[in-house]
């Protein structure tokens, strides 16, 4: 758990540097709070589940408070969420987590991947996007988890949290050819994990 | 039956269904897919994938986090131990000089109504629009029923074209309050993004769209049919001038 500081030294107030705390503080509350539901849902899918999430957020936001002055502009919640996701990762490396261990095993969706284009023989009717529409939410959340970080990450971006492919290369720092092969090939591996699970 | 698509062409058609291809790109894909049953079950499946994760709960900010998360940036006075009396008299000069630049802030931003301080106006109003349970006053993407309430409850009537066409259907109208100004304001959405677009009635030296940038949203402002409007979004300022460039094409042709 993470304590509120103490609201600085208390010997000597001083006008000049009550101001740029109220700056600072200004800025914190029009570029970090409007974006913290977004922030919320890519450290829920990041750290696995929802109680971690809300203390990297936390964490994520004294950062963000600390580094305001870093923010230049621009995209208000991708600056947030590259802060977020950073802190998940420390956080989740001091907490030894096993939830950024990968769990997908990916060789096996890629076989039924492939069995299921190449069969031919395959008697079922249904379309296979019906399939995935049919899915309760309690087996895509768990597809997701399946999912290798690096896929994960992106497809949550893109479709949880709403970001445009630029927004998401500027997150991970990646360039946006590379998120958008990652996003095709996440949204892949969870349709043929939802499918997997659904027959 | 079904050939299987390449990196390529799975990637274009993740960028069509995201609209993230260019127009023509676009059309294009529109054809390739309208001609061929394999591309249009790979779409479908890429719908249907995007709606599943969509549709996922949102773990929502709870009112302790979000009281946590205002701590920080709060000067937490509660917690301060008790001080000597000199210095609480320090504190009252300090909170009295604080409250007087204050004030006169808070008058410069309601008497200067250009500049700057409007800027953080309309970034407030909108970032309070997305916060309330819906942005719009009424919600129509029917323009004949956008313009005849903001008429009914102001006396003016911007234009309201949907841009659905364009990738940008009108969700509705408010009516914004500024100082003593209301202010139609006109709100588009661009995939999950929501665009305000603030027309007030006037003319300015800026007429050329102009990009700005208040409290983490990017703004375009420009004059045109008699009215000043400041369009405002989390959408990147490049996106927001191409957004600018439909609204002002489609609200000069009749």
């Amino acid at each position: 758990m993470v304590r509120a500081p103490s609201g600085g030294r208390t010997d000597r107030p001083q006008t000049r540097q009550a101001l740029d705390q109220d700056r600072a503080a200004e800025l914190f509350r029009q570029v970090v709070v409007p974006h913290l539901a977004d922030g919320l849902a890519l450290a829920r899918w990041l750290a696995g589940n929802a109680s971690d999430a809300e203390d990297i957020v936390q964490d994520a936001c004294m950062r963000a408070l600390k580094g305001i002055d870093g923010y230049r502009g621009g995209s208000a919640r991708a600056w947030l969420l590259t802060i977020v996701r950073n802190t998940a990762f420390s956080w989740l490396a001091r907490q030894r987590s096993s939830a950024l261990v990968m769990v997908g095993d990916l060789a096996d969706i890629d076989e039924a991947s492939a069995a299921n284009t190449s069969g031919g023989a395959d008697p079922q009717p249904t379309p296979e996007s019906e399939l995935i529409r049919r899915a309760d939410q309690q087996m895509v959340a768990a597809a997701i988890a399946a999912l290798t970080l690096p896929m994960r990450e992106v497809l949550v971006l893109r479709d949880v949290n709403g970001c445009s492919y630029k927004e998401i290369a500027e997150v991970l720092n990646l360039p946006i050819g590379t998120v958008m092969s990652r996003l095709a090939r996440g949204r892949q591996h969870l349709a043929a994990l939802v499918r997997r699970a659904e027959q | 039956m079904s050939r299987s698509l390449s990196d390529d062409e799975r990637i274009a058609l993740n960028a069509f269904v995201d609209g993230e291809l260019d127009a023509r790109e676009a059309t294009v894909w529109a054809n390739r897919i309208a001609a061929d049953p394999d591309l249009a079950a790979a779409r479908d499946e890429i719908e249907a994938t995007r709606a599943a994760v969509a549709a996922l709960d949102r773990p929502a900010v709870s009112a302790d986090l979000l009281a946590r998360i205002e701590a920080l940036a709060a000067p937490a006075p509660a917690t301060r131990p008790a001080r000597r009396w000199t210095e609480g008299w320090q504190n009252i000069a300090a909170a009295v000089v604080i409250t007087a630049l204050v004030a006169s802030g808070a008058t410069y931003y309601l008497s200067a109504p250009r500049g700057t301080a409007f800027e953080t106006l309309v970034a407030d109003a909108h970032r309070r629009s997305l916060l309330a349970a819906s942005p719009v006053d009424v919600l129509s993407s029917d323009r004949h029923t956008v313009k005849p309430y903001l008429d009914a409850h102001l006396g003016l009537s911007p234009p309201a074209p949907d841009l659905a066409p364009q990738g940008y259907p009108l969700v509705g109208g408010r009516v914004d309050v500024f100082g003593e100004k209301s202010v139609p304001t006109l709100v588009y959405r661009h995939s999950e993004h929501t665009i305000s677009v603030v027309a007030q009635p006037g003319t300015t030296a800026i007429v050329a769209p102009k990009p700005l940038a208040s409290g983490g949203y990017n703004m375009v402002e420009w004059s045109a049919n008699g009215f000043v409007f400041t369009a405002v979004s989390d959408l990147e300022p490049d996106e927001l001038l191409s957004f600018v460039g439909d609204y002002e094409a489609a609200a000069s042709s009749p």
